[in-house]
Parts: structure tokens; sequence; C-alpha cells
């Protein structure tokens, strides 16, 4: 099976066919030559397996269990993410927005409200929003700072994501609040966020080449205090659109 | 003992960070200023303790038994997090 993510054509080699559905929108029949190929095999597979029970358990949660076609689809998004950042692309656990053709990007801990917000976006904007990817978008960053977000298959548990690409205005990390604030962040102050919830690649040079693409990375960054309430979509907004 | 190869440095300009890679097994951030910047680059490649402190009271001008402190406690955390290899 090919797909083309982020611009790239990558061939995988899977074991199950869930797969095939799960990217079906991005599947191509394109038939150049591939940016690059992946492999998934039983290891990989078990591999998911055991880090997904060590994350419930680090949760305090009752630990999941999952079938191997659906631990697949993990496995051949991390080795993708893996790769990307040679081609300066970096997985980003956010939920993305675009409006008017503008790419605005929410990050938080899970269960902050990321996904709440953006959909108070889509009631606020109508059909000048479009969701872009609801949990796992990828990232370009480019020589000059400016950035991409792209639609993924990988688009969280109410699979909300398109296949567009829009630049990325801003990034904004979210916090619970009891009243709707917005403020400028530092790049210094955003960097454990960032830190936390970039993909950091298995291995140290794709670690090292993450490290410099959020370094390069040049948006403007915000950081949002919000309730929840709908006024909360017209602060974000207001801010992040300069 | 050095830096195990799943944690890498970065420099940002104003701070000197350790960031682990996806499989070390520690998903913090250790963040400080040019003295641990100093220590981390000292770790790349196989030291001890003695030779850090060493190195630093060369290189900056502070007491040694601060310098001395300084290590101790930037080599305990480092340890703490899994990220030296003896």
């Amino acid at each position: 099976m090919k797909i083309k993510l982020a611009e790239k054509i990558i061939e995988i080699e899977h074991l199950f066919t869930y797969i095939e559905e799960y990217c079906r929108d991005y599947i191509t029949a394109d038939s150049g030559k591939s940016d690059f190929s992946i492999f998934i095999t039983k290891d990989d597979i078990e591999y998911e397996r055991e880090r997904s029970r060590k994350e419930d358990m680090a949760e305090g949660i009752k630990v999941r269990e999952f079938n191997d076609d659906y631990l697949e689809t993990l496995a051949v998004y991390r080795k993708i993410s893996e790769k990307m950042p040679d081609f300066d692309t970096i997985l980003f656990h956010g939920s993305a927005v675009a409006v008017d053709g503008e790419g605005f990007l929410f990050t938080a801990k899970s269960g902050t409200g990321k996904s709440t917000h953006t959909r108070l976006w889509r009631v606020r904007f109508g059909d000048r929003a479009v969701m872009v990817n609801d949990d796992k978008p990828l990232i370009k960053i480019c020589e000059d700072g400016s950035a991409v977000v792209y639609g993924t298959p990988w688009d969280g548990k109410h699979r909300l994501s398109n296949n567009i690409s829009v630049p990325l205005k801003a990034l904004c990390i979210l916090k619970r609040g009891e009243t709707n604030e917005i403020a400028e962040i530092t790049k210094q102050k955003a960097y454990p966020m960032l830190l936390q919830q970039v993909y950091r690649p298995r291995d140290p040079v794709s670690m090292k080449k993450t490290m410099e693409l959020l370094e390069r990375l040049n948006v403007n960054l915000a950081e949002l205090k919000c309730n929840m309430s709908p006024e909360a979509a017209e602060v974000s907004y207001t801010f992040m659109k300069g | 003992m050095k830096l195990k190869s799943k944690f890498i440095t970065h420099e940002t300009g104003k701070e000197s960070l350790l960031i682990p890679t996806g499989g070390a097994g520690f998903s913090g951030l250790v963040k400080g200023n040019k003295t641990l910047g100093a220590i981390l680059e000292l770790l790349k490649e196989d030291t001890t303790e003695e030779k850090i402190i060493a190195a630093l009271a060369e290189r900056f001008d502070a007491p040694v038994d601060k310098i001395a402190s300084d290590v101790k406690k930037a080599l305990s955390e480092l340890k703490n997090i899994g990220a030296i290899e003896e």
C-alpha cells in the first residue's frame, strides 16, 4: 500500500488489512518512486502492545487490550514519525483547525479540552472552519521557520480530519481557567510543553533533528486559559489571527 | 561514566537542555545554565566526577568547593533519571 502523507509518498508493507481502511483517504495510486518504505513485523505489534500497557499503568487506568490490527496502525504511524524529521516534518499531539485557509493548533495534556475547544471554533465559524486533524497532525517546518500543518488518518477517537494542508498561523497551549484569557508565550517558556507533545524519536540523530526543527519553528505562540464557553473561541481566534 | 546515547543535549542560546529520546524511559526535560551545559558536554566522553570538577574549575571563576557541590548535585540528578552509564 502506498499513502501520501505531508507530501511524501510512503510505501507500507503491512500484516493486516485494517490499515488500508484506516488510511483510505490517503492511499495514492502514484506509480513513482516512494520517498521511503516501512515494514511492519510481529515484534512491532508486540512493542505497541507493551507500550500501551505501560502507558495505561502509568496513568492509573485499567489496562486496555487492543487487537493486532489496531496496534498495527500505531506501529505504522510510529515508524513514519521516526522518519519524517528527515523531511523537516514532525508529529505533534494537538487539535488543528483551519479557518479561511489558515491553520491554528491547540495543544495540551490529554483531557484538558483541545478537541472541545476546536469544536467551539467549528460552531463559531461554521463552513469557514475545517478540521485539519483532531489528534496527531504532521507539521513541516520550512527553512524560514514558517510551518505547514497536514491532515493524517491518525485523527483521534472521533476520527476528525481532512486530507488538506494549510499554513500554520499560530500554536496555542491550552489550560483550563475560570475566565478566558490569552497571552503570547516565549519559545523558552513553551519548550517543556512542546517537548512533551512532539513525537520524540527513539533514534538520537532523529531526535536531535526534531530539536533543531522546534528551534527553527517561528510561528505565533500563545497560552490560553479558558472555560470552554463559546466566548473562548472568539478570544483565542482574535488573538491568534494577529 | 558517560551520558547514555538515549539522551541528547541541546543548546537554545539561553539554556542547556538534556532531552530523552523516545526510548529512554524518561519523559521529562532537564534544563539548566551554562554550568549544566559544560557538565553535559564533558559527559559525552567517558569521564569521572573529579575530571569534570577540574575542567569546570579551569573554565569558571568560582570556588572549587562550590563547583564540586554543583557537579555532585547535577550528577546525582542525571543518575536518578537514568541518563548516566557507569
